[in-house]
């Protein structure tokens, strides 16, 4: 993966040169770059950061304010033979209602021109562990089951892309882990799956490409094990409740183990560390050496919003 | 495009929907029915007001609102419940997904906005000549009223006050009173054929048989135009 780019490099599936997208007064996207080629590639961010609307950008759905996409070579707004190669799982619920899953997924192999509709929704509903022959209909199913009829769907036609927004949210752990292997297999046979996601140890599983969005803009991209190095380096910053918050605070700042302090009252302090591992290994034995009672260790930033912020921030 | 078709027909087939126009004609039925009943002083003043239920009533109320009602749902459901994005999805080319919404949007409107109107005819007591005419400007005005307003639900989100407010002001107010506005109401011409084949009385600013039929014709084409080019670049959710 690379970004920015000018021009997709070879073997580049999906193409992403410079894009922005204004809602109104709100930018959505802002000067976004990217390419990615087959494999899993997880679009990381926190809600709001844009990534639904950039999904929305990659299949057609809605055109850029500015820049240029390019999903195979195609332009996915106004080249409809691409979307014989494209499968969606979008993010809102809504399903037609009334219709069995078979009859949703038949549907959808139907709308793209599939010859053997019935055998085709047949595999695809096999896939994702439902049952084809299920006479209730969708309305009855629970959000975890609509979620993997969605994912039927969206693959029946056998897209060489496949783009899924939050695909796993409503799933229990083991339809978790069963999709994750799904989409895990489809990288593998050489298709492009796009995946996004707000959870970061779901992304973790992917062992997938990542690029993170943040308020727009796209903050990082890579390998995740890049991504999480570069997360663990960022300051942090904790509140420390003791019996003594200065006497705690400055022996702390004498081992090196924070680089700032901030005395809120008698009993606590905030401390900001960037080496959080050796912070946790100090903290303890530091209070200890000086007689301090200590009472609570509480990490303030450690919520993904806050990853975003840093790596935006960069 | 018969898949599409059967998708947009089966979202369009609402009971509520359908019972809801069915009610509007049967108050013309009822009109129509007093209008027998009170034909007491001979057939003059009764096929007066025959004609004014059938162009007035019918032609200028039932039918633009039955077509508005389904016409602008075609799209606008699936816009509005959101499972657009499957129907957009698909390769299928744009004005095939447009004639297959205009087709499902007559199937239900035909029936609902024209048989009421031919059935009021006939009940009033008018000869064959003027129900055939009822038939003939009943059928036209929905053919023309649900190309016109089928983009409306990709175009607006209020469709049905937007498009009330254009037969409420456009086809009923402007159009009567303007020669030019006149040119661009579906109710003139439609209303022109009635009088033309009923031999009854012609509406203001009326055109001739054959005018009305290309017009109608030309409205058709470019309002499928229009909608095809409006899906093509709906931004949707």
């Amino acid at each position: 993966m690379t970004a920015p780019v000018a021009v997709a490099p070879p073997g580049a599936t999906i193409a992403v040169d410079r894009v922005s997208k204004w809602l109104g007064p709100v930018v959505a996207l802002s000067d976004v770059s990217f390419s990615i080629g087959p494999g899993v590639t997880a679009l990381l961010g926190p809600n709001g950061a844009g990534k639904s609307t950039l999904l929305r950008i990659l299949c057609g759905l809605t055109s850029p304010s500015q820049g240029r996409v390019r999903v195979l070579g195609a332009d996915p707004r106004t080249d409809l033979g691409l979307r014989r190669h494209l499968g969606l799982v979008a993010q809102q619920e809504t399903l037609f209602e009334q219709l069995r899953a078979f009859e949703i997924v038949a549907l959808s192999a139907g709308l793209h021109l599939v010859a053997d509709r019935d055998q085709a929704a047949r595999g695809a509903l096999g896939l994702v562990d439902l049952d084809p022959d299920d006479a209730r209909p969708v309305q009855t199913y629970s959000k975890g089951m609509r979620q993997r009829v969605k994912v039927a769907a969206a693959m029946v036609h056998n897209p060489t892309v496949i783009v899924l927004d939050e695909p796993l949210e409503g799933l229990d752990p083991r339809q978790r882990l069963r999709m994750i292997e799904l989409f895990v297999q489809l990288g593998a046979q050489g298709r492009t799956v796009l995946v996004s996601s707000h959870v970061l140890d779901e992304v973790e599983r992917f062992g997938s490409q990542v690029l993170v969005l943040a308020k727009g803009r796209l903050a990082a991209s890579g390998d995740f094990r890049e991504i999480r190095d570069l997360m663990d380096e960022r300051p942090h910053r904790l509140r420390l409740r003791s019996s003594d918050a200065r006497r705690l605070a400055a022996a702390l700042m004498a081992g090196g183990s924070v680089v700032g302090t901030h005395l809120e009252s008698a009993e606590s302090v905030l401390v900001d560390t960037t080496t959080v591992g050796a912070f946790r290994r100090a903290v303890a034995p530091a209070a200890a050496a000086e007689g301090v009672r200590l009472l609570e260790v509480t990490p303030l930033d450690d919520d993904l919003d806050s990853v975003f912020r840093y790596l935006v921030g960069r | 495009m018969t898949l599409v078709y059967r998708l947009l027909l089966r979202s369009l087939v609402s009971r509520a929907r359908v019972a809801a126009m069915a009610a509007i004609g049967l108050v013309g039925l009822l009109v129509a029915l007093a209008i027998r009943a009170a034909d007491l002083t001979g057939g003059e003043r009764s096929l007066a007001i025959t004609r004014d239920l059938l162009g007035g009533y019918g032609l200028n109320l039932v039918v633009p609102v039955t077509a508005l009602v389904f016409a602008s749902a075609a799209f606008g459901d699936p816009t509005d419940d959101r499972t657009m994005v499957y129907l957009w999805l698909t390769p299928i080319p744009r004005w095939r997904l447009v004639a297959a919404g205009w087709a499902a949007t007559l199937t239900v409107a035909g029936p609902v906005a024209v048989l009421p109107v031919v059935l009021a005819a006939a009940l009033a007591g008018a000869d064959g000549r003027l129900v055939a005419a009822a038939a003939a400007g009943a059928t036209l005005a929905t053919v023309g009223y649900t190309a016109v307003f089928l983009g409306l639900g990709l175009l607006v989100r209020r469709a049905l006050a937007w498009g009330l407010a254009y037969v409420l002001i456009w086809e009923l107010a402007v159009a009567r009173i303007s020669k030019g506005a006149a040119r661009l109401s579906v109710s003139v011409y439609s209303r022109s054929v009635l009088s033309a084949v009923g031999e009854v009385v012609k509406p203001r600013n009326a055109a001739a048989v054959s005018t009305s039929l290309i017009v109608l014709a030309l409205v058709v084409l470019a309002a499928t135009a229009l909608t095809t080019r409006v899906l093509a670049r709906a931004d949707v959710a």
